[in-house]
């Protein structure tokens, strides 16, 4: 089984994003994570591999210094990892990097000499949160998608999905190559060990450039994306909640029903 | 802070505590009360390798530098000093083999903990703690084998371990020089261990005692000569001694930060106490101590890397840590006032956890001994 999964290296999430003076995010002193919902991707990537065999590739789109959360994939996991770095590629919207991917997609299997069955992405990053790139990519592929996945199997030589939907669950059949975006599954990331983690430090990442892509510039970058940011505000503040903790939980429920029920929320 | 670390070494501390705040530090809370031993947390500390820092590499561990076992160390320790005791216990218990074993031995005990294996060193016994050498414990030989009659007691990792190091008298008659260590397998017939020690702090490692019974080993499973016992042991507790500084260290460090984070939000008299300078000052005078222990340790380090003499130095870095973790996780206490001496807070804890390191590997007193002793010298 061979198994690609996308990797975007993101602001540390669990840090509060505020505009500065330019009114731009100032995330220059926040730490830089692997998007969480593409940790989630490679975990789901790496028991899969446990179960049926394969290998996983990670590939990210960005500067040098994405190098950083692609070595921790190394670790966690991934087998060997890719960064694709281009200057003309700065800005692209959501089609734009998806074109880029699947450009990398098909580079990556002339290096490897091989035909990727699964491609994994996060369901969205935790920073521009469109969600957008893994369908995109899937119809640059011309392959199946399925989005918001939280466990998946092996049919045959198609792959049983299962899907968290606004309501419950799909399960959904699809044919591979397919495209897969992860949700969040019911258990966590695993931590690298400390071993993992000194030879992932020790290997190579090589860096693709748009020349090794044969990407067309026409297509990609600010300039040449869909979507242009107009401006950007701060989310308004919540405001400050209600704490309900009575003795029991019983006392706890009732006490909330007769708040929402006075501030006419049913 | 403190160490100065290479990029991979920040890597690895960044994986610590990141495990550290998400699976250790709050986690820890229930079990202080309930004395349980976190198997759950354990499992996974195991399989991350942290039990394992000190394999040497030739014996397939990891081959990390002492600096670096010592930051990883301390931010354990902050985290709870419990996890940092049972982490680090398996590491004591495998010095004596590096130090006195053979290369078969050193590969088995390698072998077995990183399998995930733990090992305990077992050295006190009932009338023999600062004074090992009054050791009750006796080993027959009998053809190729010892036989083995007595009891350790107040032993770390005892309940969970996969190997002891067990010392015994060989030759009652030469005092220390009759004292042999053996390395002994879990599975040995007539060794069990009883009575777990319902303690203070520390209350996420387990204590307990182990007896020996008729307990036959193969003269194979002997480290080193015979007599070489008591100074396998003491060289082990001069190596070892230090990274129990480093302990002491991750304690001091998590009551200041945790001093510094209640100053900043506590308001009295309409400012928060940590603008009144009596505070600030409590602050400077346990980062004063924090950072020196640490220096001490690093200082002791320093000379093992370079073989230079380090005992003196080893000694001083437990004594003056260990103290010290004892008055800065008084002063935390005193800058969370009431709520210091409340469970419901960490800092009470602190002190808990920061008295074993007075006590144990050599109570204080006995690193004075062996502090003055250097000083002072035969006269
Ligand atoms: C939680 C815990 C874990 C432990 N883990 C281990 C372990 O894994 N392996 C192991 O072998 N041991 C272990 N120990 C034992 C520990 O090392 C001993 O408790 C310690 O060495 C002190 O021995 P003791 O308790 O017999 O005290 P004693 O030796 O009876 O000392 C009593 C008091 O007298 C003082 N004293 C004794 N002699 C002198 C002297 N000559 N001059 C001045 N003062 C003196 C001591 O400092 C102490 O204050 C552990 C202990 C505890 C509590």
């Amino acid at each position: 089984m061979e198994i690609l999964v996308c990797v975007k290296q993101v602001p540390d999430d669990s840090v509060k994003v505020v505009l500065n003076g330019s009114g731009q995010p100032a995330i220059d002193k926040i730490a830089p994570v692997a998007n969480a919902f593409d940790t989630y991707a490679l975990e789901m990537a790496a028991r899969f591999k446990e179960a049926n065999g394969g290998t996983i590739t990670a590939v990210s789109i960005g500067p040098d210094e994405f190098k950083t959360s692609l070595k921790n994939c190394l670790a966690v996991g991934a087998d060997k990892a890719y960064v694709v770095t281009d200057a003309s590629y700065d800005g692209s919207d959501s089609l734009a990097t998806a074109y880029v991917l699947s450009k990398a997609v098909a580079k990556i299997e002339e290096l490897e000499g091989v035909k990727f069955d699964i491609i994994f992405c996060g369901k969205e990053t935790t920073d521009s949160t469109t969600a957008l790139v893994g369908p995109e990519l899937a119809e640059k592929l011309g392959v199946g998608v399925v989005t918001c996945v939280t466990e998946l199997a092996l049919n045959g030589d198609k792959i049983d999905a299962k899907q968290e939907t606004e309501e419950g669950y799909n399960t959904i059949e699809v044919a591979m190559p397919a495209v897969l975006t992860i949700n969040k599954p019911h258990y966590d990331p695993r931590y690298p060990t400390m071993k993992s983690k000194m030879a992932a430090r020790r290997k190579q990442i090589p860096t693709l450039t748009s020349a090794d892509l044969g990407t067309d510039a026409s297509l990609v970058g600010a300039a040449n994306s869909a979507v242009k940011t107009i401006s950007l505000s701060e989310p308004t503040k919540k405001q400050a909640g209600i704490k309900i903790n009575e003795k029991t939980f019983e006392e706890t429920f009732a006490k909330a029903m007769a708040v929402m029920t006075e501030a006419k929320i049913f | 802070m403190g160490y100065i670390l290479s990029d991979e070494t920040k890597d690895l501390l960044a994986d610590v505590k990141k495990f550290c705040d998400n699976e250790v530090k709050e986690q820890c809370k229930a079990y202080d009360v309930s004395g349980e031993w976190p198997k759950e947390i354990y499992d996974k500390a195991v399989e991350m390798g942290l039990s394992t820092l000190e394999v040497p590499k030739e014996y397939g561990g990891i081959g990390l530098d002492r600096i670096s076992c010592a930051a990883l160390y301390e931010e354990m320790a902050k985290a709870d000093a419990g996890f940092f005791t049972t982490m680090t216990s398996s590491n004591l218990a495998l010095k004596p083999v590096l130090i006195a074993g053979t290369e078969e031995q050193k590969k088995w005990a390698c072998d077995v903990l990183l399998k995930g294996g733990y090992a305990s060193f077992c050295l006190t016994e009932p009338m023999a703690g600062s004074d090992a050498a009054n050791s009750k414990t006796t080993a027959v030989r009998d053809g190729d084998e010892y036989v083995i009659n007595g009891r350790k007691c107040f032993i770390t990792n005892a309940p969970v371990a996969d190997f002891f190091i067990v010392t015994a008298m060989t030759d009652k008659t030469k005092g220390v020089k009759g004292m042999t260590a053996f390395l002994v397998s879990k599975d040995t017939k007539g060794l069990s261990t009883t009575n777990h020690e319902n303690k203070m702090g520390i209350r996420t490692s387990t204590t307990s005692d182990v007896v020996f019974e008729d307990m036959r080993v193969p003269v194979s499973s002997r480290l080193g000569e015979e007599g070489t016992g008591f100074i396998t042991a003491m060289k082990t507790l001069d190596l070892s001694r230090t990274f129990v500084g480093v302990g002491a260290v991750g304690i001091m460090q998590r009551a200041i930060d945790e001093a510094v984070a209640y100053s900043k939000t506590r308001i009295t008299f309409g400012k928060p106490i940590g603008k009144f300078e009596a505070i600030q000052f409590m602050i400077a005078d346990m980062e004063i101590k924090c950072e020196t222990a640490r220096q001490m340790c690093v200082h002791a380090i320093d000379l093992m890397d370079n073989g230079l003499p380090f005992s003196k130095e080893s000694a001083i870095a437990k004594c003056y840590a260990g103290d010290n973790a004892v008055q800065v996780a008084l002063d935390a206490i005193q800058i969370l006032g009431g709520y210091g001496y409340s469970r419901e807070y960490p800092v009470e804890k602190l002190l808990r956890d920061a008295k074993i390191f007075q006590i144990y590997e050599g109570t204080n007193q006995v690193q004075r001994m062996v502090i003055s002793k250097n000083v002072i010298g035969k006269f």
